[in-house]
């Protein structure tokens, strides 16, 4: 059986309950002729999703460039408004080499990326390595104050020429978040929020965790935990090759 | 000057001896052509000519011509330089002002009855105009003279006469006791005049035209009639550079900026008015926001493209409303316009609808097939630049005006081998003036990774019991890579980069010094 819901009604937790635990019951059964035809028309609409875990179904996503990832985001993709968060306990753990293929096909949209008070300085040879054009980078100094970082990002995420929002802050109230969230879906941007811990709570549609790889030694593998998706119950996590551009080391 | 026909002539007299020149009033039947001349005649449609020399009949003008012969010693921008600041002068006296080569001249027909007379026109013009000829360390005479033609009064004034022809019907006759040199013929045409007998104009006016024309070219012929005004004579007019400042009191003192923001935008819908007329726009504002008995509080606005668009300069206010304190509150608002600029508006593309649908399509096609997608929306992304330009430099302003010029950057990289050297971060304003594109895309870079971001002053590591640490242990992965040598700017590299991995899991970019004390840095994260 397929239970389907708009997006909207999704703020009732009553009902949220009560339509997964029929979901899961009840997943088994629901095999029918025109299956094919039903999963398709389920698949391409980004507002229409079901009580059962939805990762790597539908295509609404844009495409991370990591297969992997792919299989467990929701929509087969980064989402192409909102959003989204990535914790990171500490910088340098490849958070940024999750985006770097999304920041190409930006570029080459002709969109551009903005990078908010990132904490160190953005070192524009490691970008024209990974193939992104740094004429559509716009950097703003780390030394704006916080009111200031989030007023641009606002801003920002409202204006369509802006194709990627990046920002570096580690707390930010739940309020702050939908205001950003409202922004992004207004521009049709997406943004990013990168942050050191994770916070329960927050109502960012996509909250994805960077873990060292505990059982690989590897240089390039990283674990990736979707800790928290529109539509996805439990978290998901794997393992993927991030430094894809490197040379492998000797 | 000596005149047969006095009675509607006045001379002025010349400068150096400088006595006041006697007026004799416009004869009766002048004064009552001028006062019919306010209505247009009826024309036969399709002679234009006519119509320019009945409107002449009918409205006769007066043309005050000044002529500065010390001008000729100057190199040609100064001339120019000088003389639009004399034609600003003389805009005192007349509404037409136009250029030509040492001279300017004057309509003043129609100040005449304002000023009472063309002498006080002329006291009031010398006084200005010495002065200002003085201050420019120029010789303060010049020759002046006026008739019912421009290219009449030119040659009066060029002559030294210093006349004054009222009527057109003496023109004739003044102009011809003129000498043929003020013509200002070549020498080979000066020569031919001579040799024909001819030394003043009535000797020429007693020769047929036809055959003159066949001498000395149709532009003689021309010069002739426009002086006795049978042809038209077009000039070239000086306009007054524009100024736009405006100033409202306030009926009532605001202390909340927000109360501004309708008088403000009311203020600047009239500049927009402005600058549509003139066809300009502006890149720098200057609002003044005037409070009682303390200096006033200026908000200056500059913009990186120029525009003339309400919304966007009102946005761009309110941004810098924002963030503004006041000391007092506010009592009247001025706006006053900096710099203008030539108007340079964007051109649609002729296929507008034709782009739309074949982004639609692209974004409709990428979920079946990525191959054509991909070649389709690298059709549409040139053309999409465009559209993103303005929307961005929208953005771009109303960003640095919040957080101020420097706050925004750009990146380039830079054909450098040494790692501090080879990013370089400029204001939007910096990167984007012609003749400093650095583009990324002609720079090659290095082939070894590099790290995303760059520490600004390296971090020393600590080496403890021969292991190395940052916070936790640090295990080299790959390396080394030597950098050396940049003397040449001060500052010696001589370095063996590492890639290296914390055992927290973030990959660092490290390196150890090989010279000196040896010691280890980190310079980077592989983020």
């Amino acid at each position: 059986m397929i239970i389907s819901r708009d997006s909207s009604q999704d703020l009732n937790p009553s009902t949220n309950t009560a339509y997964s635990d029929i979901a899961r019951v009840s997943h088994p059964q629901g095999e029918g002729r025109g299956k094919g035809h039903i999963e398709h028309l389920l698949h391409t609409n980004p507002h229409l999703w079901r009580g059962c875990n939805l990762a790597g179904q539908g295509s609404h996503g844009r495409s991370t460039g990591f297969p992997q990832l792919d299989a467990i985001l929701p929509g087969q993709g980064w989402p192409t408004k909102g959003l989204m968060e990535i914790v990171s306990p500490y910088w340098g753990m490849g958070e940024l080499q999750l985006l770097i293929p999304l920041m190409r096909s930006i570029v080459e949209l002709g969109q551009w990326i903005l990078w908010i008070s990132p904490p160190y300085l953005l070192y524009a040879p490691a970008l024209v390595q990974a193939g992104i054009n740094t004429e559509q980078v716009l950097v703003v100094r780390l030394d704006t104050s916080c009111k200031d970082a989030l007023w641009s990002m606002e801003k920002a995420l409202q204006t369509e020429t802006c194709g990627l929002v990046l920002a570096w802050q580690n707390w930010l109230p739940s309020k702050v978040l939908r205001r950003l969230q409202l922004a992004a879906d207004t521009g049709n941007t997406l943004g990013v929020i990168f942050k050191h811990h994770d916070s329960k709570h927050s109502p960012s549609p996509i909250r994805l965790q960077i873990k060292d790889s505990p059982h690989a030694t590897g240089f390039n593998e990283a674990e990736i935990t979707l800790v928290k998706a529109r539509g996805n119950f439990r978290p998901l996590s794997t393992q993927l090759n991030l430094y894809q551009h490197f040379q492998q080391p000797a | 000057m000596e005149d047969p026909d006095s009675l509607n002539q006045l001379s002025l007299p010349a400068l150096p001896p400088a006595t006041s020149a006697r007026i004799i009033p416009l004869p009766k039947s002048a004064l009552a052509t001028a006062s019919v001349g306010t209505r247009l005649p009826a024309v036969a449609p399709g002679s234009k000519l006519a119509a320019i020399t009945a409107l002449n009949k009918l409205r006769p003008t007066l043309w005050y011509a000044l002529q500065f012969p010390q001008l000729a010693d100057c190199p040609q921008p100064r001339q120019q330089k000088i003389l639009n600041e004399l034609a600003a002068l003389a805009l005192a006296v007349s509404a037409t002002v136009s250029f030509h080569p040492l001279a300017l001249v004057c309509e003043i027909r129609s100040s005449l009855n304002y000023f009472g007379g063309i002498d006080a026109i002329h006291d009031k013009l010398k006084q200005s105009i010495t002065l200002h000829l003085v201050e420019s360390g120029l010789p303060d005479s010049f020759l002046y003279a006026a008739s019912p033609t421009v290219t009449g009064s030119l040659l009066l004034a060029r002559s030294g006469h210093n006349a004054v022809v009222y009527r057109k019907d003496n023109l004739r006759s003044a102009l011809g006791q003129l000498p043929t040199s003020v013509l200002e013929l070549n020498k080979e045409q000066n020569r031919r005049l001579y040799n024909m007998g001819v030394r003043h104009l009535r000797d020429i006016w007693r020769l047929p035209g036809d055959g003159l024309r066949k001498r000395f070219g149709s532009e003689f012929i021309n010069l002739l009639h426009k002086a006795v005004g049978t042809a038209p004579e077009p000039t070239l007019n000086y306009l007054p550079p524009p100024a736009f400042v405006t100033c409202y009191d306030l009926p009532f003192e605001i202390e909340n900026l927000d109360r501004l923001l309708p008088v403000t935008d009311e203020m600047l819908a009239q500049l927009c008015d402005f600058l549509r007329r003139r066809d300009l726009s502006t890149s720098q504002l200057l609002f003044s926001l005037l409070h009682e008995k303390r200096a006033s509080t200026p908000v200056s606005i500059g913009l990186r493209q120029p525009s003339r668009s309400r919304e966007h300069l009102l946005m761009l206010l309110e941004t810098h409303f924002t963030h503004l304190s006041i000391p007092a509150p506010v009592t009247a608002v001025r706006l006053e316009v900096k710099k203008f600029d030539a108007c340079m508006s964007h051109s649609d593309a002729l296929l507008l609808a034709d782009n739309s649908i074949s982004s639609s399509s692209s974004s409709s096609s990428s979920s079946s097939s990525s191959s054509s997608s991909s070649s389709s929306s690298s059709s549409s992304s040139s053309s999409c630049n465009n559209y993103n330009d303005s929307h961005l430099n929208q953005f771009i302003e109303q960003l640095q005006a919040r957080l101020g010029e420097h706050h925004v950057k750009r990146i380039t990289s830079v054909a450098e081998h040494c790692p501090e050297y080879a990013c370089e971060h400029l204001d939007y304003t910096e990167a984007t003036t012609p003749g400093n594109h650095r583009t990324s895309r002609n720079h090659p870079v290095a082939l070894n990774p590099r790290p995303l971001w760059l520490l600004v002053d390296p971090l020393q590591l600590i080496v403890k019991a021969g292991k190395l640490y940052h916070r936790k242990p640090v295990t080299i992965v790959h390396g080394p890579e030597r950098i050396e040598t940049h003397w040449w700017s001060g500052h010696d590299v001589r370095r063996d980069y590492y890639i290296a991995r914390e055992s927290t899991g973030s990959r660092l970019w490290i390196y150890r010094e090989k010279t000196g004390a040896r010691n280890w840095y980190l310079h980077g994260f592989f983020a």
